[in-house]
Parts: structure tokens; C-alpha cells; sequence
């Protein structure tokens, strides 16, 4: 075996690109369809590949590249996102004026940066991945180029994003000074075999996971989201609220599974990862109730989402952490699924008055919706309730009790705003004026997937985290 | 001879980026950068520091400066921006440069009691760089690729024409 055939999962993205930016040209606007379906059979490829890939434990370019389970698990769920966020964007970006081809290999490009981050050690790679991913975001962000408000959503992100990489690029060259080293492994050695307290080393640590704490908006790195969730076109909202926060998640998984061995300087960091749980729960949560645009709505349960998500990686369980992402995958883009099937040409419904009634006008639509929304409340037999149950139950035993209060007051009070859309689908009056297009095939057979997706790992989880055992069994030790 | 040279540079350099500061002119000040940038390249080169000479050259002066130009040339201000007078802004500026230079000091203080040693050989060489890039910083190299083409595509379609109805 060599480097080429491990690498071919991500060169088979990027060959997808490059294939839908050359037969752009060629097609016209009406049949700009078929490198929707194109991109997704190269992903479906990519994923094969990435299945047969298990237990094969690949590395090259001295631990750069390196395909353990855990990286296999994380790009499969990746490529899964991406594939059903290509499917759900069909329809809407030829009604709302973003139909460009571009649009598709932007959305490969940035998966092969996200492919990048999640399967490698050394933090430089990560780095030029997180670029990749960031620089794709930004322009996603403004497809919608007739429309102020994704010009203002791009604009946001990338001022924003651009600060965030500084402090990750200033976090990694005080590292590499005191180090000189970028393997995640080799700096966690450093910093436990040292006798005295090394004050740069922490620093740069520090400034990383705020680097990363803006990617998956962390409280108080989370100003951007609900401007910039709500201005880009709806497809790419479900990617951004997806794929940054499993990579993001992957990544400090990665810093903190070496972290977590070395026990030094713990309790310091733990505090601080601590009170930041606190404070994205609560302020996600609490700002949520006040909104009454959907897409805000949303975008501050995924920063809520994002402090639960915390808790797993604090009491140091990366199964529950996993699968919570997985049903956070499911959950999230069915939900954005059933907001972006809302619209027709030029006009979106995305208000919270719009969607009153719905739960009778289109009843499939209002149902799926319903059930996704009750899984990110938490309500059995959903994943949502599974998933937080694990990460709960965990922090629990782990000695994380009041943690765990606190997380359960939140998502109490989370429970107003998720069941506020579904008393406004089903128990107000439908406006006559509201009309959607209803005939798009492909956009409801993945609203039935998350579905099927969301229920599967609520009612019999068993095989996926029997899946995400075994990857995190074979975690590297430092 | 490379101590003429030295001091000739470096006066350049710092007369240059004083007349930048001082001049109201934008193309005046751009192209006193180039100059700054420039000697400092040639600074580079003194210090047998030829590919970082050459970076700095090709991608300061060249690169960077003309997109400043360009800027400079579309938004078209004959006048300038109204010099805004307030006083904390000069304070504030002062105390950094202040530590700017209390910094310099101390780290010239560390660095003249150490011995110089020479550099090791081809340090810094295109050479030596090039085959780092192309052994052990392959992968990396080769992912900017993906970078910079994501960018392209990116960038072109934020501002490419808009397709008429």
C-alpha cells in the first residue's frame, strides 16, 4: 500500500472539485442539477473508501497523514453531512439566486479541508485544513449575492474567522518556540516532563482552543453566529452549524485526549473549560427565547448545543462526545432541511409568523420538523434525549454533578423556544398568502433520512456506538 | 564594502518610512514603502538571507505595494483624509512606542553579549528550503495548493458578472 491509495478519500473530493469547476462551463443553467448528483456519488465513493479503511491504522509523511478509527469515524460522518447538505441544496439555490457551480465545489473544498484536520496529529496540518474549511465558509457564506443580508453574513464571518485564525497562528508559533514542535503528542510531553511551569507553552494552548472556540462558537466567542447563520443561504447554515463543530470537536478531542493523561496543570484549564460550558448552556439558551426569526432561533440552540457538547469532552468521554455529534449531525441538518424546504422563488419563510399552520398544510414538513425539534429539546425515544442522557450520565459519574445541574436547568429552559415553533405550527391559523414548493423528491427523501437517522439512534444505538467504542479503544496513547 | 552597504540601506530604509509617515500624499507614502521594503530586502540579502531577500522583494514590494496602488488609484483621494486632532490617540501612540522601544533595548542588551556564530552552511538557502518543501514538508506543501485554488474559486464567484435575466 502506498501514500496515494490512503490518500485517495481526499483526493477524490478535491478530484470532485475540480471536476464540477470544469463541467460548469460546459452546462447550462438548467441542467446545473447534475453536479449536485455528481459530487454526491464522488462522496459516496469517498465514503466506501473510507469504510474499507477500518482497522488499517494508515500513516505517512511521519504521522502528518494519519488514518486511525477515530479519524475513519469523524470523516464518514463529515462526508454524510456534506452529501445531504449537497442533496437539500438542489432546488433551493436556483430559487434564491445562488446557482452557481461554483457553489458545490466550494462545499467539496471545504470538506477536504475538514477531511484534513480530523486525520492528522501535527497542528500545522490542522492549521492549513482549518484554512481550507474557513476560506470555502466565507464565500458560501455570501452565495446569495443579491441579498444584503448574506453580503453582510460573509463579511462578518471572514472579519471574525480572519481574528480567530490570529490567535491560533500566534497560539502556534509560541508553542513552536518553546517546543519546537507541532505533533499534538510531542508538545502534551513536553509540558509533563518539564520541571518548571512553562508559562509560553500554556499560553499558546490557551490562545488555540480560542482559536477553535470561535470555529465551534463557544460563549463568549460566539457574537458571529446568529448574524452570519441567518444571512447565509440555508443549506450552507446546516453546514456551518455541522461540519465546524465535529471538526472543532475532533480536534480539541485529539489535544485533550493527551491532555487528560498527563493530569498537570489540569484543574486549571478544567475551570476554565468549566465555566465556559456554564456560560455557552446558559447565554445560548437564554438569548434563544427572545428570538423570532427562525434561523437565529436555531443558531443559538447550536451554540447551546455546543456547551453540552463541552460537558463530554470536560468528563473526558469521547464515546458519548461522538455520538452526540452524530445525532447532533442528524438532528441539525433535518431541521435546517425542513426550514429550507419553506420557501419559493425569491421569497424564504424563516419568521416565526410564517410558520404558523404548517403543521396542517404540509403535514410531512411540520412532522418530520416536529420530531427533529423534540430531539434537540431532549424528549425520548429521539437521539437528542440518548445523547444527552450519555454525556449527562458520564459527568455524573465523573464528579461533575453540579456541571450537570446546571446543564439540566438549561436545557429546561431550552425546551420553551423548540416547543414555541411546534405550538406555532400546529395550534395557529395558516396565512392563505404562504405558498412553497412543495415538488422536490430529493430534499424530502434526506428529511426522511435525518428522520430515520434521528429515531434509529434513539430507539437501537447500539451498532454506532459499537462503531465509536472500537475507534476510541484505538485512540494513540501519549 | 557590507558595512557601507549596511548603513547605506539602513539609512534608506528608516528615511524612507519617516518621509511615509510624513507625507500626506497616498502614492507618495506607497511608494516610499516600496523603498523601505526594498532595502530592507537588500538588508536580507547582506545577512546571507538570499531567499528571504528575494521573498521580500517579489512578495512586499511587489505583490503587496501594487495591490495597495491599485487600491489607492480606485478610491481616488486627492486630499487625503482630514487629519483628525484628538490628543489621547498621540499619548496613547507615545506609550507604545514607547515599550516598542524599551523592548529593543532589552533584547540588544541579550544579544550583544552573546558570541555571534556563523550560520549553518546553506541555512536559508533556496536549496536547502526548496528540498525541506518538496521531503519533509510535503504534504503541507502540497495542501496549500488546495488552499490557494479554494480561494480563487471563492473570490471569482463573489464578484464574477451577474448572468442576465
Amino acid at each position: 500500500m502506498n501514500s496515494f491509495w490512503a490518500l485517495s478519500p481526499l483526493l477524490l473530493v478535491v478530484l470532485a472539485a475540480l471536476v464540477v469547476l470544469l463541467l460548469e462551463v460546459f452546462l447550462k443553467k438548467e441542467t446545473k442539477d447534475y453536479l449536485a448528483y455528481l459530487s454526491s456519488l464522488f462522496l459516496a465513493g469517498c465514503g466506501i473508501i473510507l469504510m474499507i479503511f477500518w482497522d488499517k491504522n494508515y500513516s505517512y509523511f511521519d504521522g502528518n497523514f494519519l488514518l486511525d478509527n477515530l479519524a475513519l469515524v469523524f470523516s464518514l460522518l463529515l462526508t454524510l453531512a456534506t452529501i445531504l447538505v449537497i442533496l437539500i441544496s438542489i432546488k433551493y439555490i436556483s430559487l434564491q439566486g445562488a446557482n452557481y457551480g461554483e457553489y458545490y465545489a466550494l462545499l467539496l473544498f471545504a470538506l477536504s479541508g475538514m477531511l484534513i484536520m480530523v486525520s492528522s496529529q501535527s497542528l500545522l496540518i490542522i492549521f492549513l485544513g482549518l484554512e481550507i474549511l474557513s476560506i470555502s465558509s466565507y464565500s458560501l457564506a455570501g452565495l446569495r449575492r443579491e441579498n444584503p443580508e448574506s453580503s453582510e453574513a460573509a463579511i462578518k464571518y471572514f472579519l471574525l474567522g480572519s481574528f480567530a485564525t490570529a490567535f491560533l497562528v500566534y497560539g502556534l508559533a509560541l508553542m513552536y518556540g518553546s517546543t519546537h514542535s507541532l505533533e499534538i503528542s510531542s508538545i502534551i510531553r513536553f509540558l509533563t516532563t518539564g520541571t518548571h511551569l512553562n508559562l509560553m507553552l500554556l499560553v499558546g494552548l490557551g490562545l488555540i482552543i480560542i482559536g477553535f472556540a470561535f470555529k465551534i462558537a463557544l460563549v463568549p466567542f460566539h457574537m458571529w453566529t446568529p448574524d452570519v447563520y441567518q444571512g447565509s443561504p440555508t443549506p450552507v447554515t446546516a453546514f456551518f452549524s455541522v461540519g465546524p463543530k465535529v471538526v472543532g470537536f475532533a480536534v480539541l478531542l485529539r489535544i485533550f485526549h493527551f491532555y487528560w493523561e498527563t493530569a498537570f496543570h489540569t484543574q486549571t484549564l478544567m475551570t476554565a473549560l468549566w465555566v465556559i460550558s456554564v456560560l455557552t448552556m446558559v447565554v445560548g439558551n437564554l438569548i434563544a427565547l427572545r428570538q423570532t426569526n427562525v434561523k437565529r432561533i436555531l443558531a443559538y440552540s447550536s451554540i447551546a448545543h455546543a456547551g453540552y457538547l463541552l460537558i463530554a469532552l470536560i468528563a473526558q468521554d469521547p464515546t458519548s462526545l461522538i455520538f452526540y455529534l452524530a445525532v447532533y449531525l442528524f438532528m441539525n441538518i433535518g431541521a435546517f432541511t425542513a426550514v429550507t424546504s419553506l420557501g419559493r422563488k425569491g421569497k424564504e419563510y424563516v419568521e416565526l409568523n410564517d410558520y404558523s399552520g404548517i403543521g396542517f398544510k404540509y403535514p410531512w414538513i411540520g412532522a418530520t420538523f416536529a420530531v427533529f425539534l423534540f430531539s434537540l429539546a431532549g424528549f425520548p425515544p429521539t437521539g437528542g434525549f440518548l445523547a444527552k442522557f450519555f454525556v449527562f450520565a458520564s459527568a455524573v459519574r465523573k464528579g461533575f454533578t453540579p456541571l450537570v445541574i446546571i446543564a439540566v436547568i438549561a436545557s429546561l429552559i431550552s425546551v420553551f423556544y423548540y416547543l414555541r415553533i411546534i405550538v406555532t405550527m400546529y395550534m395557529k391559523e395558516p396565512s392563505p398568502s404562504m405558498q412553497i414548493l412543495t415538488r422536490n423528491p430529493v430534499l424530502f427523501s434526506v428529511l426522511f433520512l435525518c428522520l430515520y437517522g434521528v429515531l434509529q439512534l434513539g430507539i437501537y444505538p447500539g451498532n454506532v456506538l459499537g462503531f465509536i467504542r472500537q475507534a476510541v479503544a484505538a485512540m494513540p496513547l501519549l | 564594502m557590507a558595512y557601507t552597504l549596511f548603513f547605506l540601506l539602513s539609512i534608506v530604509c528608516i528615511g524612507s518610512i519617516i518621509g511615509m509617515i510624513a507625507t500626506k500624499n497616498q502614492v507618495y507614502n506607497a511608494y516610499l514603502l516600496v523603498l523601505a521594503f526594498a532595502s530592507m530586502g537588500g538588508l536580507f540579502a547582506l545577512l546571507q538571507a538570499p531567499f528571504i531577500a528575494a521573498v521580500q522583494i517579489i512578495i512586499y514590494a511587489g505583490a503587496i505595494l501594487v495591490l495597495f496602488i491599485f487600491v489607492i488609484m480606485m478610491i481616488n483621494l486627492r486630499q487625503g483624509l482630514p487629519p483628525e486632532k484628538k490628543k489621547w490617540t498621540y499619548y496613547f501612540s507615545g506609550g507604545i512606542a514607547a515599550v516598542l522601544a524599551g523592548e529593543l533595548i532589552l533584547s540588544l542588551k541579550g544579544t550583544f553579549s552573546i558570541e555571534p556564530s556563523a550560520p549553518m552552511e546553506n541555512f536559508g538557502s533556496p536549496t536547502r528550503i526548496g528540498r525541506l518543501l518538496f521531503t519533509e514538508y510535503l504534504y503541507p506543501f502540497e495542501i496549500t495548493s488546495v488552499l490557494i485554488l479554494a480561494a480563487i474559486v471563492g473570490a471569482i464567484v463573489l464578484v464574477k458578472k451577474r448572468e442576465k435575466k
